[in-house]
Protein backbone atom coordinates (compact mmCIF):
# COMPACT_ATOMS: atom_id res chain seq x y z
CA UNK A 1 0.00 0.00 0.00
CA UNK A 2 2.74 2.43 0.97
CA UNK A 3 4.61 1.53 -2.19
CA UNK A 4 1.53 2.46 -4.25
CA UNK A 5 1.23 5.78 -2.49
CA UNK A 6 4.93 6.49 -2.96
CA UNK A 7 4.66 5.72 -6.66
CA UNK A 8 1.72 8.05 -7.13
CA UNK A 9 3.47 10.84 -5.26
CA UNK A 10 6.66 10.25 -7.22
CA UNK A 11 4.76 10.60 -10.48
CA UNK A 12 3.09 13.75 -9.25
CA UNK A 13 6.46 15.08 -8.09
CA UNK A 14 7.96 14.40 -11.47
CA UNK A 15 5.12 16.20 -13.26
CA UNK A 16 5.46 19.21 -11.00
CA UNK A 17 9.21 19.18 -11.47
CA UNK A 18 8.83 19.27 -15.26
CA UNK A 19 6.28 22.06 -15.40
CA UNK A 20 6.92 24.74 -18.05
CA UNK A 21 7.71 27.59 -15.68
CA UNK A 22 8.14 30.16 -18.45
CA UNK A 23 4.71 29.38 -19.83
CA UNK A 24 3.12 29.80 -16.41
CA UNK A 25 4.89 33.15 -16.10
CA UNK A 26 3.54 34.12 -19.53
CA UNK A 27 0.06 33.26 -18.27
CA UNK A 28 0.56 35.75 -15.41
CA UNK A 29 1.40 38.44 -17.98
CA UNK A 30 -1.71 37.59 -20.01
CA UNK A 31 -3.94 37.76 -16.94
CA UNK A 32 -2.40 41.05 -15.85
CA UNK A 33 -2.91 42.52 -19.33
CA UNK A 34 -6.58 41.44 -19.36
CA UNK A 35 -7.07 43.14 -15.99
CA UNK A 36 -5.56 46.39 -17.28
CA UNK A 37 -7.90 46.51 -20.25
CA UNK A 38 -10.93 45.57 -18.19
CA UNK A 39 -11.33 42.32 -20.06
CA UNK A 40 -12.77 39.05 -18.85
CA UNK A 41 -11.30 35.61 -18.49
CA UNK A 42 -13.42 32.68 -19.63
CA UNK A 43 -12.43 29.32 -18.22
CA UNK A 44 -13.82 25.91 -19.04
CA UNK A 45 -13.21 22.18 -19.18
CA UNK A 46 -15.03 18.83 -19.05
CA UNK A 47 -15.83 16.82 -15.92
CA UNK A 48 -13.19 17.34 -13.24
CA UNK A 49 -11.68 20.15 -15.29
CA UNK A 50 -15.01 21.97 -15.21
CA UNK A 51 -15.07 21.57 -11.43
CA UNK A 52 -11.58 23.08 -11.29
CA UNK A 53 -12.62 25.92 -13.54
CA UNK A 54 -15.50 26.65 -11.17
CA UNK A 55 -13.24 26.50 -8.13
CA UNK A 56 -10.65 28.75 -9.76
CA UNK A 57 -13.20 31.40 -10.68
CA UNK A 58 -14.27 31.84 -7.06
CA UNK A 59 -10.66 32.01 -5.88
CA UNK A 60 -9.51 34.35 -8.60
CA UNK A 61 -12.43 36.72 -8.33
CA UNK A 62 -12.55 36.83 -4.55
CA UNK A 63 -9.59 35.25 -2.75
CA UNK A 64 -7.10 37.44 -4.63
CA UNK A 65 -8.76 40.49 -3.09
CA UNK A 66 -9.97 38.91 0.14
CA UNK A 67 -7.94 41.11 2.48
CA UNK A 68 -9.35 44.25 0.92
CA UNK A 69 -12.91 43.42 -0.01
CA UNK A 70 -14.25 46.55 1.66
CA UNK A 71 -12.24 48.80 -0.61
CA UNK A 72 -13.56 49.90 -3.96
CA UNK A 73 -10.94 48.42 -6.22
CA UNK A 74 -11.20 46.92 -9.63
CA UNK A 75 -11.31 43.13 -9.37
CA UNK A 76 -10.74 40.33 -11.82
CA UNK A 77 -13.65 39.18 -13.92
CA UNK A 78 -13.21 35.45 -14.38
CA UNK A 79 -16.23 33.57 -15.66
CA UNK A 80 -16.76 29.84 -15.96
CA UNK A 81 -18.45 28.62 -19.09
CA UNK A 82 -21.21 27.67 -19.39
CA UNK A 83 -22.31 29.99 -16.63
CA UNK A 84 -25.41 27.94 -15.73
CA UNK A 85 -26.51 24.31 -15.95
CA UNK A 86 -29.46 25.42 -18.03
CA UNK A 87 -27.14 26.85 -20.64
CA UNK A 88 -25.02 23.71 -20.56
CA UNK A 89 -27.95 21.38 -21.12
CA UNK A 90 -29.65 23.65 -23.63
CA UNK A 91 -26.59 23.70 -25.86
CA UNK A 92 -25.86 20.01 -25.35
CA UNK A 93 -29.43 18.90 -25.98
CA UNK A 94 -30.25 21.21 -28.87
CA UNK A 95 -26.95 21.68 -30.65
CA UNK A 96 -24.79 18.83 -29.44
CA UNK A 97 -22.09 18.47 -26.82
CA UNK A 98 -19.47 19.94 -29.13
CA UNK A 99 -21.15 23.30 -28.70
CA UNK A 100 -21.35 23.58 -24.90
CA UNK A 101 -18.36 25.96 -24.63
CA UNK A 102 -18.32 27.57 -28.05
CA UNK A 103 -22.00 28.46 -27.88
CA UNK A 104 -21.81 30.54 -24.67
CA UNK A 105 -18.37 31.90 -25.60
CA UNK A 106 -19.88 33.42 -28.73
CA UNK A 107 -22.39 35.23 -26.53
CA UNK A 108 -19.80 36.76 -24.24
CA UNK A 109 -16.38 37.10 -25.78
CA UNK A 110 -14.98 40.53 -26.75
CA UNK A 111 -11.62 41.58 -28.18
CA UNK A 112 -10.05 42.39 -24.81
CA UNK A 113 -10.76 39.03 -23.15
CA UNK A 114 -8.70 35.87 -22.66
CA UNK A 115 -9.59 32.23 -22.24
CA UNK A 116 -8.24 29.39 -20.15
CA UNK A 117 -9.04 25.99 -21.62
CA UNK A 118 -8.46 22.99 -19.35
CA UNK A 119 -8.25 19.55 -20.91
CA UNK A 120 -6.18 16.59 -19.72
CA UNK A 121 -6.06 14.98 -23.16
CA UNK A 122 -5.94 18.30 -24.96
CA UNK A 123 -8.17 16.74 -27.59
CA UNK A 124 -11.78 17.28 -26.43
CA UNK A 125 -13.67 18.50 -29.44
CA UNK A 126 -15.87 20.93 -27.52
CA UNK A 127 -12.76 22.55 -26.00
CA UNK A 128 -10.97 22.78 -29.33
CA UNK A 129 -13.97 24.39 -31.01
CA UNK A 130 -14.00 27.17 -28.42
CA UNK A 131 -10.22 27.56 -28.62
CA UNK A 132 -10.30 27.86 -32.41
CA UNK A 133 -12.98 30.51 -32.17
CA UNK A 134 -10.96 32.55 -29.65
CA UNK A 135 -7.90 32.29 -31.85
CA UNK A 136 -9.84 33.48 -34.89
CA UNK A 137 -10.75 36.59 -32.86
CA UNK A 138 -7.12 37.11 -31.75
CA UNK A 139 -8.11 36.51 -28.12
CA UNK A 140 -5.20 34.95 -26.17
CA UNK A 141 -5.60 31.29 -25.23
CA UNK A 142 -4.02 29.77 -22.13
CA UNK A 143 -4.09 26.01 -22.69
CA UNK A 144 -3.82 23.79 -19.62
CA UNK A 145 -3.29 20.24 -20.83
CA UNK A 146 -1.84 16.85 -19.86
CA UNK A 147 -0.82 13.49 -21.42
CA UNK A 148 0.90 14.48 -24.68
CA UNK A 149 -0.67 17.95 -24.78
CA UNK A 150 -2.88 17.10 -27.72
CA UNK A 151 -4.21 19.66 -30.16
CA UNK A 152 -4.87 22.15 -27.35
CA UNK A 153 -1.17 22.49 -26.62
CA UNK A 154 -0.48 23.06 -30.31
CA UNK A 155 -3.11 25.78 -30.60
CA UNK A 156 -2.62 27.60 -27.30
CA UNK A 157 -0.69 30.88 -27.11
CA UNK A 158 0.41 29.96 -23.61
CA UNK A 159 1.20 26.25 -23.38
CA UNK A 160 0.82 24.94 -19.84
CA UNK A 161 1.37 21.29 -20.54
CA UNK A 162 1.77 18.67 -17.80
CA UNK A 163 3.44 15.71 -19.50
CA UNK A 164 2.12 12.41 -18.12
CA UNK A 165 1.33 8.90 -19.13
CA UNK A 166 -1.91 8.74 -21.15
CA UNK A 167 -4.97 8.16 -18.99
CA UNK A 168 -3.39 9.30 -15.69
CA UNK A 169 -6.13 11.81 -14.98
CA UNK A 170 -5.50 11.83 -11.25
CA UNK A 171 -1.98 13.13 -11.67
CA UNK A 172 -2.79 15.62 -14.41
CA UNK A 173 -5.76 17.08 -12.60
CA UNK A 174 -3.89 17.27 -9.31
CA UNK A 175 -1.10 19.24 -10.97
CA UNK A 176 -3.59 21.41 -12.84
CA UNK A 177 -5.04 22.27 -9.45
CA UNK A 178 -1.60 23.34 -8.26
CA UNK A 179 -1.11 25.56 -11.33
CA UNK A 180 -4.50 27.22 -10.95
CA UNK A 181 -3.81 27.87 -7.26
CA UNK A 182 -0.42 29.25 -8.20
CA UNK A 183 -2.14 31.84 -10.43
CA UNK A 184 -4.40 32.87 -7.59
CA UNK A 185 -1.57 33.02 -5.04
CA UNK A 186 0.63 35.13 -7.33
CA UNK A 187 -2.01 37.77 -7.84
CA UNK A 188 -3.08 37.66 -4.20
CA UNK A 189 0.49 38.36 -3.09
CA UNK A 190 0.88 40.98 -5.83
CA UNK A 191 -2.31 42.75 -4.82
CA UNK A 192 -1.50 42.60 -1.10
CA UNK A 193 1.94 44.04 -1.86
CA UNK A 194 0.43 46.93 -3.80
CA UNK A 195 -2.07 47.66 -1.03
CA UNK A 196 0.66 47.59 1.64
CA UNK A 197 2.73 50.05 -0.38
CA UNK A 198 -0.30 52.26 -0.81
CA UNK A 199 -0.87 52.10 2.93
CA UNK A 200 2.69 53.17 3.59
CA UNK A 201 2.38 56.04 1.11
CA UNK A 202 -0.79 57.44 2.79
CA UNK B 1 -12.64 52.86 -29.76
CA UNK B 2 -9.03 51.81 -29.62
CA UNK B 3 -6.46 52.50 -26.92
CA UNK B 4 -2.70 52.35 -27.50
CA UNK B 5 -0.08 52.75 -24.76
CA UNK B 6 3.04 54.89 -24.98
CA UNK B 7 6.39 53.31 -24.28
CA UNK B 8 9.76 53.82 -22.68
CA UNK B 9 12.63 52.47 -24.68
CA UNK B 10 15.63 51.40 -22.60
CA UNK B 11 18.32 49.93 -24.83
CA UNK B 12 18.94 49.17 -28.47
CA UNK B 13 17.11 52.15 -30.00
CA UNK B 14 18.45 52.81 -33.51
CA UNK B 15 19.21 49.16 -34.22
CA UNK B 16 15.60 48.84 -35.41
CA UNK B 17 16.46 50.82 -38.54
CA UNK B 18 16.48 48.64 -41.68
CA UNK B 19 19.90 49.97 -42.71
CA UNK B 20 21.24 48.19 -39.66
CA UNK B 21 19.06 45.13 -39.18
CA UNK B 22 19.29 44.10 -42.83
CA UNK B 23 22.97 43.48 -42.11
CA UNK B 24 22.82 42.27 -38.50
CA UNK B 25 19.88 41.59 -36.16
CA UNK B 26 18.66 44.69 -34.32
CA UNK B 27 17.29 44.46 -30.79
CA UNK B 28 15.33 46.81 -28.58
CA UNK B 29 14.17 46.38 -25.00
CA UNK B 30 11.24 48.56 -24.00
CA UNK B 31 8.19 48.73 -21.76
CA UNK B 32 4.78 50.30 -22.15
CA UNK B 33 3.46 52.81 -19.61
CA UNK B 34 0.06 53.88 -18.34
CA UNK B 35 -0.21 56.86 -20.68
CA UNK B 36 -2.38 56.31 -23.70
CA UNK B 37 -3.61 57.48 -27.06
CA UNK B 38 -7.21 56.84 -28.02
CA UNK B 39 -8.55 56.66 -31.54
CA UNK B 40 -12.24 56.67 -32.30
CA UNK B 41 -13.61 55.61 -35.66
CA UNK B 42 -17.27 56.31 -36.20
CA UNK B 43 -19.65 56.04 -39.17
CA UNK B 44 -21.62 59.24 -39.84
CA UNK B 45 -24.56 58.31 -42.09
CA UNK B 46 -25.93 61.85 -42.39
CA UNK B 47 -22.63 63.56 -43.12
CA UNK B 48 -21.24 62.63 -46.55
CA UNK B 49 -17.74 63.72 -45.63
CA UNK B 50 -14.52 62.60 -44.09
CA UNK B 51 -14.09 64.17 -40.69
CA UNK B 52 -10.81 64.09 -38.77
CA UNK B 53 -10.73 65.47 -35.25
CA UNK B 54 -7.52 66.15 -33.35
CA UNK B 55 -6.18 69.56 -32.30
CA UNK B 56 -7.87 70.66 -35.50
CA UNK B 57 -11.08 69.50 -37.10
CA UNK B 58 -10.97 68.69 -40.78
CA UNK B 59 -14.05 68.16 -42.94
CA UNK B 60 -13.30 67.10 -46.52
CA UNK B 61 -14.95 65.36 -49.46
CA UNK B 62 -12.17 62.94 -50.28
CA UNK B 63 -9.41 61.39 -48.14
CA UNK B 64 -6.74 62.83 -50.44
CA UNK B 65 -7.69 66.28 -49.15
CA UNK B 66 -6.98 65.39 -45.50
CA UNK B 67 -4.01 67.25 -44.03
CA UNK B 68 -3.33 64.80 -41.22
CA UNK B 69 -0.65 62.73 -42.94
CA UNK B 70 -1.20 59.42 -41.16
CA UNK B 71 -4.98 59.46 -41.48
CA UNK B 72 -4.79 60.48 -45.14
CA UNK B 73 -2.27 57.76 -46.04
CA UNK B 74 -4.14 55.09 -44.06
CA UNK B 75 -7.54 55.83 -45.60
CA UNK B 76 -6.12 55.91 -49.13
CA UNK B 77 -4.13 52.73 -48.57
CA UNK B 78 -7.11 50.85 -47.15
CA UNK B 79 -9.22 52.28 -49.95
CA UNK B 80 -11.75 53.80 -47.58
CA UNK B 81 -13.13 56.28 -50.09
CA UNK B 82 -16.80 56.03 -49.18
CA UNK B 83 -17.65 59.15 -47.20
CA UNK B 84 -19.50 59.17 -43.90
CA UNK B 85 -16.73 58.42 -41.43
CA UNK B 86 -15.19 60.41 -38.63
CA UNK B 87 -11.88 59.68 -36.99
CA UNK B 88 -10.94 61.36 -33.74
CA UNK B 89 -7.94 61.10 -31.50
CA UNK B 90 -7.42 61.84 -27.81
CA UNK B 91 -4.16 61.65 -25.91
CA UNK B 92 -3.03 61.69 -22.29
CA UNK B 93 0.14 63.51 -23.35
CA UNK B 94 1.06 65.98 -26.09
CA UNK B 95 3.08 64.89 -29.14
CA UNK B 96 6.88 64.74 -29.18
CA UNK B 97 7.43 63.58 -25.62
CA UNK B 98 9.84 60.91 -26.83
CA UNK B 99 7.47 58.21 -25.62
CA UNK B 100 6.65 56.89 -29.08
CA UNK B 101 3.27 58.57 -29.37
CA UNK B 102 3.14 58.93 -33.15
CA UNK B 103 3.62 55.20 -33.64
CA UNK B 104 1.12 54.40 -30.87
CA UNK B 105 -1.33 56.53 -32.81
CA UNK B 106 -0.48 54.69 -36.02
CA UNK B 107 -1.11 51.28 -34.42
CA UNK B 108 -4.43 52.41 -32.94
CA UNK B 109 -5.46 53.93 -36.26
CA UNK B 110 -4.66 50.81 -38.28
CA UNK B 111 -6.38 48.57 -35.76
CA UNK B 112 -9.41 50.85 -35.74
CA UNK B 113 -9.75 51.29 -39.49
CA UNK B 114 -9.41 47.56 -40.04
CA UNK B 115 -12.08 46.91 -37.41
CA UNK B 116 -14.25 49.47 -39.24
CA UNK B 117 -13.82 47.26 -42.32
CA UNK B 118 -14.72 44.20 -40.23
CA UNK B 119 -11.19 42.86 -39.96
CA UNK B 120 -9.43 41.86 -36.74
CA UNK B 121 -5.69 42.38 -36.76
CA UNK B 122 -3.35 40.31 -34.61
CA UNK B 123 -0.77 42.21 -32.55
CA UNK B 124 1.87 41.43 -35.13
CA UNK B 125 -0.34 42.46 -38.03
CA UNK B 126 -1.23 45.74 -36.33
CA UNK B 127 2.46 46.48 -35.67
CA UNK B 128 3.37 45.68 -39.25
CA UNK B 129 0.47 47.70 -40.68
CA UNK B 130 1.51 50.72 -38.62
CA UNK B 131 5.18 50.29 -39.57
CA UNK B 132 4.25 50.08 -43.22
CA UNK B 133 2.13 53.21 -42.90
CA UNK B 134 4.85 55.26 -41.25
CA UNK B 135 7.96 53.92 -42.95
CA UNK B 136 6.87 52.85 -46.44
CA UNK B 137 3.87 55.03 -47.17
CA UNK B 138 5.02 58.18 -45.37
CA UNK B 139 8.74 57.65 -45.82
CA UNK B 140 9.63 58.47 -42.25
CA UNK B 141 13.22 57.57 -41.37
CA UNK B 142 12.21 55.58 -38.29
CA UNK B 143 12.38 51.96 -37.22
CA UNK B 144 9.69 49.50 -36.14
CA UNK B 145 10.35 49.33 -32.39
CA UNK B 146 7.61 51.77 -31.37
CA UNK B 147 4.89 50.15 -33.42
CA UNK B 148 5.76 46.75 -31.96
CA UNK B 149 6.02 48.11 -28.41
CA UNK B 150 2.61 49.79 -28.63
CA UNK B 151 0.91 46.85 -30.28
CA UNK B 152 2.21 44.11 -27.95
CA UNK B 153 2.44 45.98 -24.65
CA UNK B 154 4.49 45.11 -21.57
CA UNK B 155 8.21 44.56 -21.13
CA UNK B 156 9.56 43.05 -24.34
CA UNK B 157 12.67 42.34 -26.32
CA UNK B 158 12.07 42.84 -30.02
CA UNK B 159 14.53 41.33 -32.43
CA UNK B 160 14.51 42.76 -35.94
CA UNK B 161 15.84 40.12 -38.31
CA UNK B 162 17.59 40.69 -41.65
CA UNK B 163 14.65 39.05 -43.47
CA UNK B 164 12.35 41.76 -41.99
CA UNK B 165 10.67 39.36 -39.57
CA UNK B 166 10.45 40.37 -35.92
CA UNK B 167 10.78 38.08 -32.89
CA UNK B 168 8.97 39.18 -29.77
CA UNK B 169 10.14 37.92 -26.40
CA UNK B 170 8.06 38.99 -23.48
CA UNK B 171 10.16 39.62 -20.36
CA UNK B 172 8.82 37.67 -17.41
CA UNK B 173 9.40 40.18 -14.65
CA UNK B 174 7.66 39.46 -11.35
CA UNK B 175 5.60 42.08 -9.57
CA UNK B 176 8.17 42.82 -6.87
CA UNK B 177 10.95 43.56 -9.31
CA UNK B 178 8.63 45.54 -11.56
CA UNK B 179 7.39 47.74 -8.69
CA UNK B 180 10.91 48.12 -7.31
CA UNK B 181 12.06 49.30 -10.74
CA UNK B 182 9.14 51.74 -10.94
CA UNK B 183 10.12 53.12 -7.53
CA UNK B 184 13.54 54.03 -8.91
CA UNK B 185 12.28 55.81 -12.01
CA UNK B 186 11.75 59.53 -12.22
CA UNK B 187 10.40 60.89 -15.47
CA UNK B 188 10.38 64.59 -16.35
CA UNK B 189 8.78 66.21 -19.34
CA UNK B 190 11.08 69.03 -20.43
CA UNK B 191 8.72 70.96 -22.69
CA UNK B 192 11.46 71.06 -25.32
CA UNK B 193 10.33 69.50 -28.60
CA UNK B 194 12.04 68.49 -31.78
CA UNK B 195 10.71 65.87 -34.20
CA UNK B 196 12.40 62.50 -33.89
CA UNK B 197 12.97 62.19 -37.61
CA UNK B 198 15.38 65.16 -37.68
CA UNK B 199 17.75 63.33 -35.38
CA UNK B 200 17.11 59.89 -36.82
CA UNK B 201 17.61 60.84 -40.46
CA UNK B 202 21.03 61.98 -39.44
CA UNK B 203 21.67 58.83 -37.42
CA UNK B 204 20.84 56.68 -40.43
CA UNK B 205 23.83 57.87 -42.39
CA UNK B 206 26.02 57.03 -39.43
CA UNK B 207 25.28 53.32 -39.37
CA UNK B 208 28.03 52.47 -41.85
CA UNK B 209 30.63 54.40 -39.93
CA UNK B 210 29.61 53.06 -36.53
CA UNK B 211 28.54 49.56 -37.42
CA UNK B 212 30.38 47.95 -34.49
CA UNK B 213 28.80 50.37 -32.03
CA UNK B 214 25.38 49.41 -33.36
CA UNK B 215 26.16 45.74 -32.88
CA UNK B 216 27.14 46.51 -29.28
CA UNK B 217 23.88 48.42 -28.82
CA UNK B 218 21.86 45.47 -30.11
CA UNK B 219 23.78 43.07 -27.86
CA UNK B 220 23.42 45.28 -24.79
CA UNK B 221 19.77 44.19 -24.66
CA UNK B 222 20.85 40.84 -23.22
CA UNK B 223 22.86 42.37 -20.39
CA UNK B 224 20.06 44.80 -19.60
CA UNK B 225 17.57 41.96 -19.47
CA UNK B 226 19.77 39.95 -17.11
CA UNK B 227 20.21 42.92 -14.79
CA UNK B 228 16.49 43.66 -14.91
CA UNK B 229 15.58 40.09 -13.98
CA UNK B 230 18.21 40.10 -11.23
CA UNK B 231 16.88 43.37 -9.81
CA UNK B 232 20.24 45.10 -10.36
CA UNK B 233 18.79 48.59 -10.77
CA UNK B 234 22.09 50.37 -10.19
CA UNK B 235 23.65 48.28 -12.96
CA UNK B 236 20.77 49.19 -15.25
CA UNK B 237 21.28 52.88 -14.49
CA UNK B 238 24.95 52.59 -15.35
CA UNK B 239 24.12 50.92 -18.65
CA UNK B 240 21.67 53.67 -19.54
CA UNK B 241 24.23 56.31 -18.69
CA UNK B 242 26.79 54.70 -20.98
CA UNK B 243 24.14 54.27 -23.64
CA UNK B 244 23.31 57.97 -23.57
CA UNK B 245 26.97 58.87 -23.96
CA UNK B 246 27.19 56.47 -26.91
CA UNK B 247 24.08 57.90 -28.50
CA UNK B 248 25.47 61.40 -28.30
CA UNK B 249 28.62 60.25 -30.06
CA UNK B 250 26.53 58.82 -32.93
CA UNK B 251 24.92 62.09 -33.83
CA UNK B 252 27.05 64.50 -35.80
CA UNK B 253 24.87 67.52 -35.08
CA UNK B 254 25.26 68.87 -31.58
CA UNK B 255 22.82 67.30 -29.13
CA UNK B 256 20.37 69.67 -27.57
CA UNK B 257 22.61 71.33 -24.98
CA UNK B 258 19.75 72.22 -22.72
CA UNK B 259 18.58 68.60 -22.54
CA UNK B 260 22.11 67.52 -21.77
CA UNK B 261 22.25 70.10 -19.00
CA UNK B 262 19.01 68.79 -17.51
CA UNK B 263 20.45 65.30 -17.57
CA UNK B 264 23.66 66.39 -15.88
CA UNK B 265 21.73 68.37 -13.26
CA UNK B 266 19.79 65.23 -12.34
CA UNK B 267 23.00 63.24 -12.05
CA UNK B 268 24.46 65.99 -9.89
CA UNK B 269 21.45 65.73 -7.58
CA UNK B 270 21.99 62.03 -6.99
CA UNK B 271 20.58 60.05 -9.93
CA UNK B 272 22.47 56.85 -10.77
CA UNK B 273 21.86 57.27 -14.48
CA UNK B 274 19.13 57.77 -17.00
CA UNK B 275 18.44 58.68 -20.56
CA UNK B 276 16.77 61.13 -22.84
CA UNK B 277 13.71 59.44 -24.26
CA UNK B 278 13.06 59.60 -27.95
CA UNK B 279 15.66 60.54 -30.49
CA UNK B 280 17.67 62.78 -28.24
CA UNK B 281 16.23 66.09 -29.28
CA UNK B 282 14.08 66.87 -26.26
CA UNK B 283 10.89 65.41 -24.89
CA UNK B 284 11.34 63.56 -21.62
CA UNK B 285 14.32 62.92 -19.42
CA UNK B 286 14.24 59.76 -17.34
CA UNK B 287 16.38 59.20 -14.27
CA UNK B 288 17.04 56.09 -12.27
CA UNK B 289 17.63 57.14 -8.71
CA UNK B 290 17.45 55.63 -5.25
CA UNK B 291 14.18 56.71 -3.58
CA UNK B 292 15.93 58.76 -0.83
CA UNK B 293 17.62 60.91 -3.49
CA UNK B 294 14.43 61.57 -5.42
CA UNK B 295 13.27 64.55 -3.38
CA UNK B 296 16.46 66.39 -4.13
CA UNK B 297 16.25 65.57 -7.85
CA UNK B 298 12.67 66.85 -7.98
CA UNK B 299 13.71 70.12 -6.36
CA UNK B 300 16.66 70.45 -8.70
CA UNK B 301 14.44 69.93 -11.74
CA UNK B 302 11.87 72.43 -10.53
CA UNK B 303 14.55 75.04 -10.11
CA UNK B 304 16.08 74.16 -13.45
CA UNK B 305 12.76 74.49 -15.31
CA UNK B 306 12.17 77.85 -13.62
CA UNK B 307 15.65 79.18 -14.34
CA UNK B 308 15.51 78.15 -17.98
CA UNK B 309 11.96 79.33 -18.54
CA UNK B 310 10.52 75.93 -19.34
CA UNK B 311 7.01 76.39 -17.93
CA UNK B 312 5.84 73.06 -19.31
CA UNK B 313 8.67 71.20 -17.61
CA UNK B 314 7.33 68.95 -14.87
CA UNK B 315 7.41 65.48 -13.41
CA UNK B 316 5.35 62.78 -15.07
CA UNK B 317 4.67 59.85 -12.74
CA UNK B 318 4.25 56.56 -14.61
CA UNK B 319 3.52 52.90 -14.05
CA UNK B 320 4.45 50.05 -16.35
CA UNK B 321 1.70 48.16 -18.11
CA UNK B 322 1.24 44.77 -19.73
CA UNK B 323 -1.47 45.29 -22.28
CA UNK B 324 -0.89 46.66 -25.75
CA UNK B 325 -3.16 48.27 -28.30
CA UNK B 326 -6.71 47.13 -27.63
CA UNK B 327 -10.13 47.65 -29.04
CA UNK B 328 -12.02 48.82 -25.96
CA UNK B 329 -15.35 49.10 -27.68
CA UNK B 330 -16.47 47.67 -30.98
CA UNK B 331 -20.00 48.73 -31.68
CA UNK B 332 -20.45 47.14 -35.05
CA UNK B 333 -24.14 46.30 -35.23
CA UNK B 334 -25.24 44.62 -38.38
CA UNK B 335 -28.62 43.96 -39.97
CA UNK B 336 -30.43 46.15 -37.46
CA UNK B 337 -30.20 43.79 -34.49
Amino acid sequence: MEEYIKQFLARTDESIHNLPIKEIAKAFNVLQAVYERDGRIYVFGNGGSLAMATHWVSDFNKTVFSHHLGKQVKRFQAIRLPTTESELTAWANDEGFDMVFLGPLQNYMREGDAIIAISSSGNSVNILKAVEYAKSCEVPVIGVSGFDGGKLNELADVKIFVPTEKGRYGIVEGVHGVILHLMTEYFKDYFNHVMERRGRAD
Amino acid sequence: MIRAPLRMSFVGGGTDLPDFYHRSPGRVLSATIDKYIYVLVNPTPLVDKFMVKYQKTELVDHPKDIQHTRVRAALLDLDITKSGIEIGSFADLPAKTGLGSSSSFAVALMKGLNAYLGKTLSREEAAEAASRLEIELLGEPIGKQDQYAASFGGFNIFQFNPDDSVDVESILLDYKKKLEFEDHILLFYTGITRPASSVLSDQKSKIDKNFETYIQMADSVFEFNERLLAGDIKGIAKMLHEGWARKKSLSSSAPNMLVDEIYNAGLGAGAWGGKILGAGGGGCVMFIAPPPAQGKIRERMQTFFKEHELPEGRELPIHFTHTGTDILLNNHYQNGF
